[in-house]
């Protein structure tokens, strides 16, 4: 074997760059040998469309997902994952809608389920949030630079992001199913335990609870009620959200005898805010159109933010180290389809070809 | 010679813009009786705005009256075809917006030019600071350098008197649009 050229690699970085590919990260250019390794993994014909934006024109085929996540840096066997966490996406109404213009400018959140973890070398403990893993990192990245490539919204253009959020296209966690006391959330979402899966939503970010300070299950969901309530993050009559909780809080509840919908249940009836402090941030007022607006005319109450206690509306799932209680708020764009997808088990000779 | 960089696009580069390539409605001469229609967007202030517009149209310009006024089901996406053919049977202009999101701006030039090929004038209002997505979507639709009125960003926060100040300054954009022969 030669040695690699590291002139040439870079000549190549540029050339990526200079054509208005890239997120501002190098990107690894993409061959058709390299490429041809990805569409190796999955038993889907390279011109198979995967998603279409109609309003823009614009089409995601097997093929175009492949070579975006060559550049993004996926290794050939992540393909399968990056297939379902883009199926998982297209599940969600507002990708097809206005979610990847947004002023917003909402994140992919990923979560990892299954063996395909431990396979491909997902994190799952700690530093869930990452950086630091290269599955992680780069599955979230193929997903910004398909929306980015083949779907043409580009910042500043189609994409209006007013300051965006950290980590945008790096939101990849895989569940911690070892240390959760709950089923793994594909689960919840159809797909049985111990098959691979991943769901996705869009979110607008993420704010940590951090609670070493009681082993009270009530007072720990207070403590997650206040956060999930402020008003900033409120803006039309109810909100979804979701929690990633690390294993000691999701352990503390489930002691207590807290499951997924007791939490759920608990949360819906104790998040929310009184009229005067929503009437205070000028969000009192409930239109037809249902966003908030600055009322002043209702009477005292308690306007609860949650919608309902369905999964959709309050994303459950377990991530991170279990060496302290501090946790996730994610808030959710708009409401999560509640699906996960499952990922294909690959045939163990595709395995060998990929594997260089 | 080594491989080819492969383009993660799946589109050829973009062809020079040919300007005035998409249709564009017959103009009248002047907005005396015509039948005004207005497609709101859902977004705060856009049914106002809107509304205080044509009440201008009435009152200044001869309008007959506002004959057909409907929300957008999804901001973000175009007028479906049928909404499109229903405005064009029952209005002689159509005013639409505001074009105050990332999505709904694109969406809303996208409406005026699907309005255009349907054989009815438009005139969509924008705000401001949405001009650079609102332009790619033109392009996108095949009528670049289509033509839409501005106005300041934000919209949403204004009051109901401001909102009618706010009419009072597009206004004359707006009869521009609806009744110029030439873009």
């Amino acid at each position: 074997m030669t040695e690699p050229d590291p002139d040439a690699a870079q000549a190549a970085i540029e050339h990526c760059y200079d054509q208005g590919w890239s997120d501002g990260l190098p990107l690894v250019p993409a061959s058709r040998p390299l490429v041809d390794r990805f569409l190796a993994t999955v038993d889907r014909p390279a011109d198979e469309v995967i998603g279409v934006l109609p309003q823009l024109d614009r089409t995601v085929t097997v093929e175009l997902a492949a070579i975006n996540a060559a550049m993004a840096g996926c290794r050939p066997e992540y393909f399968p994952v990056v297939l379902a966490t883009w199926e998982a996406l297209v599940r969600e109404r507002s990708t097809g809608g206005g979610g990847w213009q947004s002023t917003s400018g909402p994140a992919p959140l990923i979560v990892v389920n299954g063996p395909v973890r431990d396979e491909l070398g997902f994190n799952r403990a700690g530093g869930a949030f990452g950086p630091g893993f290269r599955a992680n990192a780069t599955v979230a990245r193929a997903i910004g630079l398909i929306v980015r490539n083949v779907y043409g919204i580009h910042p500043h253009v189609l994409e209006q992001a007013t300051q965006g959020l950290p980590g945008r296209w790096s939101i990849c966690i895989a569940e911690n199913e070892e240390e959760s006391p709950w089923e793994p959330l594909s689960a919840e979402g159809g797909i049985p335990a111990g098959t691979s899966a991943v769901s996705a939503t869009l979110l607008r970010t993420c704010e940590f609870v951090d609670n070493r300070h009681t082993g009270s299950a009530e007072q720990l969901l207070t403590d997650f009620a206040d956060t999930i309530s402020r008003t900033g993050a409120w803006i039309f009559r109810h909100a979804s959200v979701g929690i990633v909780f690390c294993p000691e809080h999701a352990q503390l509840l489930a002691g207590a005898g807290f499951g997924r919908a007791q939490v759920r249940t608990w949360l819906v009836e104790h998040c929310g805010r009184t009229v005067s402090d929503l009437a205070r941030a000028g969000k009192d007022g409930l239109g037809d159109n249902g966003v908030r607006h600055a009322s002043g005319e209702r009477p005292e109450g308690f306007d609860r933010l949650l919608p309902s206690a369905d999964r959709e509306n309050l994303l459950i799932a377990v991530a991170g180290a279990r060496n302290a209680g501090i946790s996730m708020v994610v808030r959710l764009f708009s409401g999560w389809s509640g699906a996960a997808v499952p990922v294909p088990a690959r045939a163990a000779a595709a395995l060998e070809e990929v594997r260089p | 010679m080594p491989n080819a960089i492969l383009d993660p696009t799946g589109r050829a580069p973009a062809p020079e813009a040919t300007p005035a390539a998409a249709p564009r409605a017959a103009r009248r001469p002047d907005l005396t009786g015509a039948r005004v229609g207005l497609l709101e967007n859902t977004k705060q202030n856009a049914a106002l705005l809107l509304q205080e517009v044509a009440t201008l149209l009435v009152a200044e310009h001869g309008a007959a009256g506002v004959v057909l006024m409907r929300t957008k089901q999804a901001f973000a996406l175009p007028a479906p075809a049928e909404l499109v053919a229903e405005y064009a049977d029952a209005c002689d202009v159509v005013v639409t917006g505001v074009g105050d999101c990332g999505s709904c701006s694109a969406s809303a030039v996208a409406d005026g030019v699907l309005l255009e090929a349907a054989g009815v004038p438009a005139a969509v209002i924008c705000s401001d600071a949405f001009v650079a997505t609102a332009d790619a979507m033109a392009a996108l639709r095949g009528a670049p350098g289509y033509r839409y009125v501005t106005t300041e960003h934000p919209v949403a926060v204004l009051t109901p008197q401001q909102v009618q100040e706010r009419a009072e300054h597009v206004v004359a954009g707006v009869v521009a649009l609806l009744t110029e022969a030439r873009p």
